[in-house]
């Protein structure tokens, strides 16, 4: 099949600027460039077969209950070359081991704010600041157990991060089903190029999740919201394959500060919630009064130490789009090292010279919401209508605190099928890093695609897709 | 185990058999309608609804008993809550509960059977292709079996798993039982035929026909055939063989307390293997099988609540 070109000014994936296949790309290139358009529908159709078969499934909020949809995953893998790799790994090391040093430090000596690196009042007064974790010991201080970090890369060839996911982030069985998808679609692939495995993922966060606690041998469990929740599937799928139990708010209850679950003999304690709920809806006692996903007690049980959550409450604050900016100055004032990944320049629109700088150069910069997530609520310049631009205007002057504008980046494209054909599509790349007795991370991690043409958002929930990541194990292939 | 993944699971399972079950009784009794007189037809026609205890709910949707609404109301019909349509729904509402309990092959056997089902039900049924649906229904039980006895640890899950089987096949046995032995009994007075199907239509709404005639032999006795489905061990779907593997797999359930469901499933077993035919002649199998009924659905509400219904 014929591979499309990619764009002028953007950074592709597979071509370099003299439309050159990198290296790294090489052998998928061949196989592309030598499949038959059929087979490749028929196997098109295979996969979507499967994965209905498999029910990963996912709902969308705001839409019909019950309408279940497949996220569109997209044969065409996403490679990433072992030096660049290496590269990525060592950044995103160093990164979370700053952002869980950052979390302690906030809940107990607030040395980064007394040093006048970050103000008090970005700190003590954002929504996700949880006053109630201070002085709380948590095991090796680790806050963000499981952490995902969204990266893009730029037209001038480097990654950036995006985003850091500190409390619940999901999408990694993405990453090991599409992998296990490509296996079967694609063996002969496989034997050709010299892919990382991911597989072990369960194992590692297995491990993890035991290490999160002191005990020799911890009772883990998975907390979901229930099976209606759109990363049901995820929430089951890594239960079995750890090998430890799923259970919901129900099955659970607190007595004496001690966390059990209701089981056919009786109660027994657990010590480690791997939860994947929000912090708030976690115990109606302390959090929303509304929740039916929580367990009455729970916070108790966990000052007293008595139950380890996965991950801890109040990381949010550390992934705040307003705290973003200051994390290569975490990693200087932590680690005393360069920070090793790059950060999108970003302006506060909490202050004024920003914000005046950003409602001059709307049309060119992208504004998000501090708080938002999801890809709802937030403005692309330039492709915002000047309604849309006056709009978020009055929103900025309105509450400037809420805010804050990047310049519109170009993420990377990479060969996506879609309907005319092999076609450049916008990507990013989530990888997921585990902290426990060591910080460790699987070679991989969840592409997503933007399939519509252009388009930069790349949210499932917006209409993305996902693609098989693919490190390689030496560079030359 | 989590006691809401044993209620599950015990469910997801007896749904499936309930499944398979309604496959059996429906397609034997289109089969017998189209070999009886014209006036015998709606009789025939009536044992599933009679057998589910549905028969006013049928007549309040469908009113005439015609094949055609017989299928749709037991097979498709989402206002019913027994329609196999519905209850492969269940089952896979079930599984998904419990997916972390299940192995990805139970899993996908289970799933497959409900998007079979939806696109079944996108096409619709006649009488013409009823027979591979039931088929189709019966297969996808065998996998459904195949993959768990197959697949899946030897732990409580699959304990509590087997009990909503067995609790569920008991329970269709003797109500199938009671139903189409009376019917066969009244057919006697009429010509041999007639009779031998109906005693025919009995044994195969519970798979039991091809064991008649290698335990009895050829002449079909109706002390006989209350024998075979109750007393016989060997015959896989017996209130015998059902009740050998309830007490069996209370016996291996992990148990704290002592539990009553474990005595009571004892106490009718032993009624049953040290029963006798002259007893169950004696006392009548309409009144034998109502006490059983009664009997076993006791069983299944204590189970529910020594291991399911959590009180702290």
């Amino acid at each position: 099949m014929l591979i499309q070109t990619p764009g002028e000014g953007l950074y592709d994936e597979l071509f370099d600027e003299g439309h050159r296949v990198r290296p790294h790309y090489r052998t998928l290139e061949n196989w592309l460039v030598n499949s038959d358009e059929s087979l490749i529908a028929e196997k098109r159709r295979e996969a979507n077969v499967l994965f209905q078969r498999l029910g990963i499934t996912f709902n969308v909020y705001g839409q019909d209950q019950g309408s279940d949809r497949l996220i569109p995953f997209d044969l065409i893998p996403r490679v990433i070359s072992a030096s660049d790799w290496q590269k990525l790994q060592s950044g995103l090391r160093q990164r979370v081991n700053a952002l869980n040093r950052f979390l302690h430090d906030i809940y107990h000596n607030f040395d980064i704010v007394k040093a006048g690196v970050i103000n008090a009042e970005q700190v003590f007064a954002n929504p996700q600041y949880q006053p109630g974790m201070q002085n709380l010991k948590l095991p090796r201080n680790l806050y963000s157990h499981i952490a995902g970090i969204d990266l893009i890369r730029h037209n001038d060839g480097d990654f950036y991060v995006l985003e850091d996911n500190l409390r619940c982030p999901s999408g990694v069985s993405y990453m090991l089903e599409n992998r296990r998808m490509m296996m079967r679609l694609f063996p002969e692939l496989f034997a050709e190029a010299p892919v990382a495995p991911v597989d072990h993922y369960p194992a590692l966060l297995g491990e993890t999740l035991r290490a999160a606690s002191l005990k020799p041998d911890p009772t883990v469990v998975v907390l979901t919201p229930g099976r209606f929740n759109s990363a049901y599937f995820e929430h089951a799928f890594l239960a079995r394959q750890m090998g430890v139990e799923i259970v919901e708010g129900a099955d659970l209850f607190v007595r004496k500060n001690r966390v059990y679950m209701k089981t056919t003999v009786g109660p027994q304690q657990v010590d480690v919630i791997y939860r994947r709920i929000d912090d708030d809806f976690l115990d109606p006692l302390s959090g929303n009064p509304q929740s039916m996903l929580g367990v009455p007690g729970l916070y108790g049980a966990y000052r007293s130490g008595n139950v380890v959550l996965t991950n801890a409450m109040g990381t949010g604050v550390a992934d705040d789009k307003s705290i973003y900016p200051y994390v290569p100055d975490m990693i200087r004032f932590y680690l005393s090292e360069e920070p090793i990944l790059k950060n999108v320049p970003t302006w506060q629109c909490r202050k004024p010279k920003d914000l005046k700088y950003v409602l001059e150069h709307l049309p060119e910069l992208v504004v998000k919401e501090a708080q938002g997530a999801g890809g709802y609520g937030m403005l692309i310049g330039p492709r915002a209508t000047s309604k849309e631009l006056r709009h978020f205007a009055d929103l900025l002057k309105a509450r400037p605190c809420n805010y804050i504008a990047q310049p519109t980046l170009s993420l990377s494209t990479c060969p996506t099928f879609v309907n005319e054909g092999i076609a450049p599509r916008h990507l990013d790349l989530r990888p997921f890093v585990l902290s426990g007795k060591k910080v460790q991370m699987v070679p991989g991690g969840l592409t997503r695609v933007a399939l519509e043409e252009g388009s930069l958002v790349v949210n499932s929930s917006q209409g993305g897709g996902t693609k098989d990541t693919w490190v390689l194990e030496d560079d030359l292939c | 185990m989590l006691s809401r993944a044993a209620s599950s699971l015990f469910w997801m399972a007896r749904y499936l058999e309930r499944a398979e079950s309604h496959a059996r009784l429906l397609d034997v009794s289109l089969t017998m309608a189209l070999i009886d007189v014209p006036e015998d037809r709606e009789e025939q026609l009536s044992v599933p609804l009679l057998v589910t205890g549905t028969l006013e709910q049928f007549k309040e949707l469908y009113g005439d008993i015609t094949p055609q609404h017989l299928i749709d109301f037991m097979l498709l019909d989402n206002r019913h809550p027994a329609s196999v349509f519905n209850i492969i729904q269940s089952a896979r509402d079930n599984a998904l509960h419990v997916r972390g309990n299940l192995s990805a092959d139970v899993w996908d056997s289970i799933n497959l059977s409900w998007l079979e089902m939806k696109e079944l039900r996108e096409t619709g049924v006649t009488e013409s292709n009823a027979s591979q649906i039931f088929d189709w229904t019966r297969a996808r039980s065998h996998i459904f079996r195949g993959a768990a006895y197959g697949t899946l640890l030897r732990s409580d899950a699959f304990h509590f798993m087997r009990l909503g089987t067995f609790i569920e096949r008991a329970d269709n046995t003797a109500r199938v039982l009671d139903i189409r032995h009376k019917m066969a009994i009244a057919s006697q007075n009429e010509h041999a035929t007639r009779s031998f199907f109906e005693w025919t239509a009995l044994l195969h709404s519970l798979a039991a026909f091809e064991a008649y005639q290698q335990i009895y032999g050829h002449n079909i006795l109706p002390i006989n055939v209350a024998e075979l489905l109750i007393l016989q061990l060997d015959v896989p779907r017996s209130l015998h063989a059902c009740l050998h593997e309830i007490v069996a797999l209370l016996e291996q359930v992990e148990s704290g307390d002592s539990r009553k469901a474990r005595r009571m499933a004892n106490s009718l077993y032993a009624n049953i293997h040290y029963g006798d035919r002259e007893y169950i002649a004696e006392r009548g199998l309409h009144p034998y099988l109502t006490d059983f009924l009664a009997r076993i659905h006791a069983i299944a509400g204590q189970i529910q609540k020594d291991y399911m219904g959590w009180q702290r």
